[in-house]
């Protein structure tokens, strides 16, 4: 499901089965580094768009939390916790974070969601067909990552 | 020369009235055009999208075809994907079935799940369907994966919009 308002209609109707929640994380930074999180950026908004296409019925992807690279990591590792305990508290059963910026990988065991992370790949000079065919891989990849979760807690 | 001469009062009617015909249904055309308008109007589900995949590669293996198009969304129009699982049956006719689950929306995939082999495999809810899309009973989905129609242009797969049995 999408953050859209007919997706969303349907989230509620069928609440019991979207047990799974994806939240991307995008850093954005004005420093030397704004080009790399721009591209990280926009690897994980297209990854995450064809990743809600293939588990649309049972994960919500949620609009996606930006944080300036700026703000200190414990600052923001806060935040993400603050999402979290919501996350949790709306009794979702499976949380995800998807993201290609490394620093979370550094605080990955204080969170309780899984941490996908996925490094960005230049897709800005690209076919479209090509394009198309390396996110499927990716999302093919991150198929098994997902139905191995649901598999252990079902 | 005949002899039945046209006056000069007689060709200066003729002319003003063929002018004036023209000139009224100059005006009046394009007035009843905007009248029957929806009626003149191109149905968009008899669009044909065309794909990459040649019918002559077709297997009674299904096969995923990709294919884009542009969607038009309020004012944003943008480039979106689909996707088609493409086999050809007994009778070598093509059959082409959307991969959106029939139950909220997944995409399933053909072999996808190793204890059950030769159907469509939905990784979300375990929903199942056979080759020709049918619905595993059991399952929970409720109804038949839908189907696209196809058509073949200079050898390659185009692809309807896909309708519900």
């Amino acid at each position: 499901m999408k953050w859209h308002t007919q997706d969303i209609q349907l989230f509620l109707k069928e609440r019991d089965y979207i047990d799974t929640v994806i939240l991307p994380l995008y850093p954005v930074s004005f420093a030397d580094d704004i080009q790399q999180t721009v591209a990280m950026t926009e690897f994980i908004n297209l990854l995450s768009g064809q990743l809600e296409k293939q588990f649309k019925g049972r994960i919500l992807m949620l609009p996606g939390m930006s944080y300036l690279k700026t703000i200190s990591e414990e600052k923001r590792l806060a935040d993400l916790i603050e999402w979290e305990k919501e996350l949790i508290s709306q009794n979702f059963k499976h949380i995800f974070y998807i993201t290609s910026d490394s620093d979370w990988k550094t605080v990955e065991e204080q969170l309780d969601g899984g941490l996908i992370w996925m490094p960005s790949i230049p897709l800005d000079n690209m076919d479209d067909q090509y394009k198309l065919s390396i996110l499927e891989d990716q999302v093919k990849q991150l198929l098994n990552v997902f139905v191995k979760k649901w598999q252990n807690n079902d | 020369m005949s002899k039945n001469r046209v006056t000069r009062r007689q060709f200066l009617n003729y002319t003003l009235t063929g002018v004036g015909g023209f000139m009224a249904a100059g005006m009046l055309l394009p007035m009843v055009r905007f009248g029957v308008d929806p009626v003149l109007q191109q149905k968009g589900d008899s669009d044909f999208i065309a794909t990459n995949q040649k019918i002559s590669d077709l297997t009674t293996e299904p096969t995923r075809v990709d294919y884009s198009f542009e969607q038009q969304d309020g004012w944003y129009s943008s480039e979106e994907t689909g996707t088609a699982w493409v086999y050809k049956d007994e009778n070598d006719k093509v059959v082409a079935l959307s991969p959106v689950c029939k139950h909220l929306g997944c995409t399933v995939n053909w072999n996808g799940d190793k204890a059950n082999e030769n159907h469509f495999y939905c990784p979300c809810h375990g929903g199942l369907y056979t080759k020709d899309g049918t619905n595993v009973p059991g399952t929970p989905p409720i109804a038949a994966l839908d189907v696209f129609p196809t058509k073949e242009v200079d050898g390659f797969l185009h692809l309807g919009k896909a309708e519900p049995r």
